[in-house]
């Protein structure tokens, strides 16, 4: 294999890589700064913020509720996705230009418009401030990223495979469960993450429909913002950071002794 | 319904599959959109008052202006930084792979707010970029890279990249492998290879990518707002002003639709530009 | 309650289920996410006496507002008292009427922003039967609002650098010759306005109604020596801690914390400040009723209760009454007291009801050119 071998372009990606990493430079040592702000340590280290995150159960319970809405309002948007984008690949509706343009509106609608769409929605469903309420609402937030995505996949899905199947005798449902959604798992993958990742940052929509009873991390690191950002989010991220490189390192070495060609 | 769908148009299970979302998303958010549209046709009169307010050439144009023009380079920059990455994680060697994939996934987890002021520490005057260029003798006065669009800029490139990396290696992971060595094989060099077969092939995925980096980018807020000094307002602030302080929702539901029909229309010809007919199936 | 509240739910996605405006798929999702709510959100139960939700702008304040008002009043009055940390803007307010479901009973507002809501009929009239309009200071006792407490736009600045001869005025915070160095605002414009006029010499007593043209002209002047037009209180703080800029126009209650974060070497003054209420506002159809919540209201004007918001926000008490009971350490901060008061303009938010809009897009406008 000659590709992805290019000595130019290996040096552009891994400056790119570097360009992705900088703000650590910043991130890693304020959150070990000894004082109650964002700051530099400045030569003062503490763990004081790491402490807080794992002894202020405030901390950790945000982190549960937002990692709860993020699950549940991420596999809902990648499924709805995912069966649009097999009625379009299956189907090939000729309005299906106008249906994609339809499915990406709370994309391009500033955020802040469809915070106040959704509290008209919520309010009438009553389901404001309450994790169903999110769920639902990050859901319609997050859902175009994911169509984005599962079409992206479709793409690149030959159709002889589902002519195939068909032709060897498998229903509509066999060809889509044991042929297409298999050759679609990249995708899903891609999809499914990205809307995690936008649930678990979503703020305005987040800031708008709840408060009380339901407080996500998001929500808590804005309610310290006004005053006071606590280095509490620093601590947060990197902690966050750590466990990713562990899990992305972990695998790639199962992998490795796996494929002894590597 | 087996084979019904065969010849497209499909039966009754594959409308159902298609139609699931359109009509969950009318009714949970497409009427309520259409009662906010009529609002910028009503308030604080009936007329076209708000529109011809933001077409007119005045603050909100400024506004519009200032957001296209950094939508578009911030656009571009992420676009190429992605594809670089993207290419080097589906298509290079084990070891490159595994550490690009680590610095892909890293950003995602660094909230946006420890993010922004990270930037800050790193480009502002007195920040660790200038101070280490200015150390090293590279520079000898600040480069003015802190609280200004040029700052905007970094930060906003720096938070799309790792999107719009999943939908380009989507589409690369698909590409066969045994057309790119087939060409070569047939004596193409890698970079004609590249440019005539890989490239074209990744169409897709470069505008997936370019649709939700584009969209990203015309509604940031946060980022704006740390890293340009409160100078650099752009759409989504400029509508939350007019939602939130001023509740001049007229004028910000007419903001949200004119932004609506800009990103269709620029969506819509680099659609064309690119040909890809077969996207939407 | 829990219960209560699934048991709707359930009974809410049923009923669309048969209507067919959802499908079987969304149906089930739903009882997924009720299913998980129970394992999640297993909090206290309910009070008897039902809920107040209080609403503030968040972080400290919570806390202070806890302390001070929130715990005692839910003592005494059997209410289970909440406290929403997502700030009070005119916006949000107006989406609570106009969507039919208000879900804040009382709300920490800005009294301009009251009134012109309440002059479109969303806001509540203050009952000034409950709530006793002889605890407040003269002329803060609005129709809509009342103030709860107060706090002053002033000059901060480098004390390491300007301690000999510190700036005494908003023309020595506009000179960049004898004070040298980058200069901070805030971005939402309050204070702004008048901090240009006295800057360009209008007497304090003869600012309102506001100069616009002449205020603009003069912040145009200052704008290239601006770093950074601050937003958040924690913004402001942390150009003044890093030593970005050599002075800013901040809140009092940030100005006084900087200085004691950085011992000293950030100082503040009173001088031609501008002191601004907040006010208690109660939106019209607020879940807990119109009484209860101007009962709330009558709570907070206790002096002791105002002392302790000073103590822990720094926030000036509203009732005069109060002063007396300050301890000498937290008299600086009282920015409402006769002494501090005799220094300052008080912000007259009848103005900013009037003019507000115009005002902040002109000036947002102005920052952003």
């Amino acid at each position: 294999m000659m590709f992805g071998r290019s000595r130019l372009g290996g040096v552009l990606a891994y400056l790119a890589a570097a360009f992705l990493l900088l703000p650590l430079a910043a991130v890693i040592p304020v959150s070990f700064t000894a004082k109650r702000f964002l700051s530099m340590p400045n030569g003062e280290w503490s763990l004081r913020h790491y402490r807080s995150l794992f002894e202020d159960g405030a901390w950790l319970s945000s982190i549960g509720t937002s990692v709860s809405i993020a699950l549940m309002s991420s596999v809902l948007a990648t499924a709805l996705a995912i069966m649009f984008g097999l009625g379009l690949w299956l189907g090939r509706p000729r309005v299906g230009a106008f249906l994609v343009g339809f499915a990406l509106l709370p994309m391009v609608v500033p955020p802040v418009t469809s915070a106040i769409i959704l509290y008209f929605l919520l309010a009438r469903l009553g389901l404001l401030d309450t994790i169903p309420g999110l769920v639902i609402g990050h859901a319609i937030m997050t859902m175009p990223f994911a169509v984005v995505a599962m079409l992206s996949a479709f793409a690149k899905l030959d159709r002889g495979l589902d002519m195939a199947a068909r032709n060897l005798g498998a229903s509509t449902g066999q060809s889509i469960f044991l042929v297409v959604l298999p050759n679609l798992k990249t995708g899903t993958l891609s999809a499914w993450f990205l809307t995690f990742m936008l649930s678990w940052e979503e703020t305005t929509v987040t800031l708008f429909t709840s408060g009380v009873e339901v407080i996500t991390l998001p929500k808590r690191i804005w309610d310290n913002l006004r005053l006071n950002v606590d280095p509490v989010i620093a601590a947060i991220s990197v902690v966050m950071v750590v466990l990713t490189t562990v899990v992305i390192i972990t695998r790639a070495l199962a992998r490795h002794r796996l494929s002894p060609s590597g | 319904m087996a084979g019904a769908s065969r010849n497209g148009n499909g039966g009754l299970g594959t409308r159902a599959l298609l139609w699931t979302l359109p009509v969950l998303l009318l009714t949970l958010y497409v009427v309520p959109f259409a009662g906010v549209i009529s609002w910028s046709v009503t308030q604080p009169e009936v007329g076209f008052g708000q529109y011809w307010r933001i077409l007119s050439g005045g603050d909100m144009t400024n506004v519009f202006l200032r957001t296209l023009r950094i939508a578009v380079v911030s656009t571009a920059i992420t676009i190429l930084v992605g594809f670089c990455l993207s290419y080097y994680w589906v298509m290079g060697s084990r070891l490159r792979q595994t550490i690009l994939e680590v610095c892909i996934f890293i950003p995602f987890w660094i909230s946006v707010l420890v993010r922004a002021f990270g930037w800050l520490i790193i480009l502002r005057d007195n920040g660790l970029a200038n101070g280490f260029l200015m150390a090293t003798r590279l520079i000898s006065e600040p480069l003015g890279t802190g609280r200004n669009e040029f700052a905007v800029i970094v930060g906003m490139v720096h938070f799309m990249v790792p999107f719009s990396v999943f939908p380009m290696a989507t589409v690369m992971r698909k590409i066969d492998r045994r057309i790119l060595l087939a060409a070569h094989g047939l004596g193409a060099d890698p970079a004609t290879v590249f440019r005539k077969i890989f490239l074209p092939l990744s169409m897709p995925g470069v505008f997936a990518a370019f649709v939700m980096v584009l969209v990203f980018s015309v509604g940031f807020f946060v980022t704006p707002a740390i890293l340009g000094g409160g100078r650099v307002v752009m759409v989504a602030e400029a509508v939350f002003v007019q939602m939130f302080q001023t509740t001049n929702w007229g004028l910000g539901a007419a903001m949200s639709v004119v932004l609506l029909v800009l990103i269709g229309a620029i969506v819509g010809l680099a659609y064309r530009l690119l040909g890809l007919r077969s996207f939407v199936g | 309650m829990e219960n209560h509240f699934k048991q709707d739910c359930l009974i809410l996605l049923k009923d669309r289920l048969t209507q067919g405006s959802i499908d079987r798929r969304t149906f089930l999702t739903g009882l997924v996410a009720l299913g998980a709510l129970s394992a999640i959100n297993g909090g206290p139960a309910k009070a008897a006496g039902g809920d107040l939700v209080v609403t503030n702008w968040g972080g400290d304040a919570v806390p202070a507002f806890k302390s001070a008002f929130t715990d005692g009043f839910g003592a005494s009055s059997g209410l289970n008292v909440k406290i929403d940390g997502s700030g009070s803007t005119k916006g949000a307010m107006k989406a609570q009427f106009d969507s039919g479901t208000v879900r804040w009973d009382v709300c920490d507002a800005d009294p301009g922003s009251t009134k012109s809501l309440g002059d479109a009929g969303m806001i509540e009239k203050v009952d000034y039967a409950i709530v006793d309009k002889g605890k407040v200071e003269e002329g803060f006792a609005y129709e809509y609002s009342i103030a709860n407490y107060f706090f002053s736009y002033v000059i901060a600045y480098d004390a390491s650098k300007f301690a000999g001869d510190p700036p005494k005025s908003w023309a020595d915070f506009w000179d960049v010759k004898k004070y040298p160095g980058k200069r901070t605002m805030y971005k939402w414009m309050a204070g702004s306005l008048e901090a240009a006029l006295m800057a360009d010499g209008v007497p304090m007593d003869k600012l309102y109604p506001l100069d616009m043209d002449r205020a603009f002209a003069k912040l145009e002047e200052l704008k290239p020596h601006i770093v950074s037009y601050w937003d958040s209180g924690a913004e402001s703080q942390q150009l003044l801690r890093d030593g970005e800029v050599s002075m800013g126009l901040v809140w009092h209650t940030r100005a006084n914390l900087v200085e004691t974060d950085t011992n000293g070497a950030v100082s503040w003054t009173y001088a031609q400040g501008i002191m601004a209420p907040s006010g208690w506002t109660v939106i019209k159809g607020n879940p807990a009723g119109k009484d209860a919540a101007m009962k709330f209201i009558a709570y907070c004007q206790d002096p002791a209760r105002q002392v302790v918001l000073l103590e822990t926000l720094g926030s000036g008490p509203a009732n005069p009454a109060a002063h007396a009971l300050v301890p000498a350490k937290s008299k600086r901060l009282d920015c409402s007291s006769p002494e501090n008061r005799a220094l300052q303009v008080a912000m007259d938010m009848d103005w900013y009801a009037a003019n507000s809009n115009k005002a902040l897009e002109r000036y947002l406008a102005m920052v952003a050119g």
